[in-house]
């Protein structure tokens, strides 16, 4: 069932800041939704339009069926964590998560019961008689949902609120998120601007840049299918590499040439247009060898991660490209080496950035 | 030089100026406070007596009590109403203040979060406390005059306000603006109404700011003289016009009675002085809302 659907939505800040160019989307209910993107791109703003904090410019935004465009944000049933949390810093935990019930008229008894709960159910009811200011970063962050999740809303709303917290720290607020959703199956959606935590928590990922959608589907899906040259940039950590290059077809087949990179493209590419293009494949899917391959280079840096080892090759671009090997092999800065990828597994966006698929001969990517 | 000499240097420079300026500062007070106990006949001795050897509380009864004083011609001293300048600087101070800071507080909240006063405005709003306000006294004499308003607490309390209020409004919008404006919504989205938002979020977060503002403004009310003087007369005395009511006719200066009734008036402002210290410092380190 649609939970939040938002038709034509459109927000302009001042005369002419259009934050929101008609976006339309619709949330289900019970699923994890993210909206990702560059600081920018109308995320934040579209959530805070779901909240009622920014009233559109353009369109209608439905919840549960209900036109809310002119219901005030305590009257939508749902749910916020603020990026800086906005906890009361006067009030005790127990005084911040029962705020909302308070001002609901939910009697005392009942209130106090549902705070124990909501406090329990995010590990914090050792918290409840501090201060916000005497709590570290990753219990102000349990205060914030116990708050938000005491009321009991149809959807929460979390604007970046793992964005304060450091890395471990934020894995394991991550993690709690996600089993929180698990437990309560309400409806999540989730403002990032950093695709790890986007990929790893969402049912469904919404890119956004420059304030239209540029793709929505599965964490999966956007990885392994993204439609443009900036989605399949913006995801993977390392990200793709993207060669920046011209496409010519000679007789029936496609050729891809970049600087110091001559690429010979399946026979599936071959409606592909001539003109400037831009090549990608992901590091995982490169393959090193002293011999051979589409590329050789020196490899300028070694990274050892355990697992697996970066190599970075100098190509004389922006970027260095970027190969992911097994941490057991050994390398050294400076070793020549060759490098191949699968062809079934190169990615081709145009000029404009948009993706350009494989004919119909082809065999089509699979997601990765 | 080693770094020591220079340190020792620096330190004596630091407490000779700091020495002085409690000097300057301190002296009149000393000598205000001593002159209250002398007897009348050392009240213009030369050379002066820093210490006197009989002090006495006449002053005090003269002043505040409105017993009879000894020498002649002092008559006309008590039959001045002290107490009732007292009771009239209290009410006033009081009660324009008071006005002054709840009035100016929701202006200062309506600027911070709605902007309903421009920039250009809110600076124009400062520029009112520019104006000298004998400029404004003579006109506000005449209104004052058509209104029935001279002479009143009534008058006074008005003007008091009106003056007062870019204080109020300045300062207290620089508190609420330290509050970020996700503590209102998270109020909101709560389900707490506007009214509910302010009273359980704002105001506990800026009460140690309007505490300091509203003894500013008590300060500012209760030593004030120019309005009080032009615009009142005879039924409202306030104490700083009471105060230069003790220069007399035959016997000039009667500096006793005046230093008795001058620490009355500065009393109180040295107490607040020292309560205000403790919560400006509170209220300059205000940014410490847990962002």
């Amino acid at each position: 069932m649609t939970l939040i659907e938002m038709k034509g939505l459109r927000k302009v800040f001042g005369r002419n800041i259009e934050a929101v160019k008609n976006l339309d989307l619709s949330v289900e209910e019970g699923e994890f939704l993210v909206l990702v993107g560059p600081s920018g791109c109308g995320k934040t703003t579209t959530l805070r339009m779901i909240a009622g904090f920014e009233e559109p410019t353009a369109g209608e935004i439905y919840i549960q069926g209900r036109l809310v465009n002119d219901i005030e944000p305590g009257q939508r049933n749902l749910g916020m964590v603020f990026q800086n949390l906005a906890l009361f810093p006067h009030k005790t935990v127990a005084e911040n998560i029962e705020f909302g019930p308070r001002m609901k008229k939910v009697d005392p008894e009942t209130r106090l019961r549902r705070v124990r709960e909501a406090a329990e159910m995010v590990k914090i009811t050792h918290l409840l008689d501090k201060l916000p200011g005497q709590c570290s970063g990753g219990e102000a962050q349990r205060v914030a949902l116990a708050r938000t999740l005491v009321t009991d809303p149809s959807v929460f709303l979390l604007d970046e609120p793992l964005s304060s917290l450091d890395a471990k720290l934020r894995r394991e607020m991550r993690a709690e998120i996600d089993r929180l959703h698990q437990r309560l199956g309400k409806t999540f959606v989730f403002v990032t601007h950093d695709q790890e935590e986007a990929m790893t928590l969402a049912d469904r990922i919404v890119v956004m840049r420059d304030g239209v959608i540029e793709q929505v589907g599965s964490p999966l899906e956007i990885y392994g299918d993204p439609v443009s040259h900036f989605v399949a940039d913006f995801f993977g950590s390392p990200s793709m590499n993207l060669i920046p290059g011209t496409l010519s077809q000679e007789s029936g087949k496609a050729r891809f040439r970049a600087p110091g990179l001559t690429v010979e493209l399946p026979p599936s590419f071959s409606q592909a247009p001539a003109g400037e293009a831009t090549l990608g494949f992901r590091p995982e899917h490169l393959a090193v060898s002293q011999n051979g391959g589409i590329f050789r280079g020196e490899v300028r840096l070694v990274e050892p991660l355990g697992k697996d080892t970066l190599l970075y090759f100098d190509r004389g671009g922006e970027r260095p490209l970027i190969a992911v090997v097994e941490g057991t092999r050994t390398f050294r800065e400076g070793d020549t080496l060759g490098v191949s990828v699968n062809p079934d597994l190169l990615y081709l966006f145009g000029g404009d950035g948009k993706r350009i698929r494989r004919g119909s001969k082809g065999t089509g990517i699979r997601p990765a | 030089m080693n770094r020591r000499t220079k340190r020792r240097i620096a330190a004596a420079f630091r407490f000779g100026f700091l020495g002085a300026s409690l000097f300057a500062v301190g002296f009149p007070i000393y000598w205000m406070i001593i002159t209250s106990f002398k007897p009348d006949n050392e009240w213009f001795t030369w050379p002066p007596i820093y210490w006197s050897e009989n002090w006495t509380l006449d002053n005090y009864r003269v002043v505040w009590l409105g017993i009879q004083a000894r020498i002649t011609a002092q008559e006309a001293f008590t039959m001045q109403k002290p107490l009732q300048a007292l009771k009239h600087s209290l009410a006033l101070a009081l009660i324009s203040t008071t006005l002054s800071v709840a009035f100016g507080t929701l202006i200062a909240y309506g600027v911070s979060r709605y902007r309903i006063l421009s920039d250009r405005r809110m600076f124009n709003l400062l520029m009112l406390r520019m104006i000298p306000p004998i400029v404004v006294a003579a006109p506000l004499t005449l209104y004052y005059s058509a209104l029935n308003l001279l002479d009143t607490l009534t008058g006074l309390v008005i003007v008091y306000v009106i003056t007062t209020i870019p204080y109020t409004v300045w300062m207290t919008k620089s508190f609420i603006d330290e509050i970020p404006h996700e503590m209102e919504q998270a109020a909101e989205i709560l389900g707490a109404s506007r009214w509910q938002t302010i009273w359980e979020v704002i105001f506990p977060l800026i009460r140690s700011g309007v505490v300091a503002t509203f003894l500013f403004i008590l300060i500012l009310t209760w030593s004030e003289y120019l309005l009080a003087l032009i615009l009142s007369k005879v039924d409202v005395v306030t104490l700083p016009v009471q105060l230069s009511k003790y220069e007399g006719t035959t016997e000039g200066r009667v500096y006793g009675y005046q230093a008795a009734l001058a620490v009355g008036v500065t009393l109180p402002l040295i107490v607040i002085g020292c309560f205000i210290r403790k919560h400006l410092v509170r209220g300059f380190t205000f940014g410490m809302v847990k962002r």
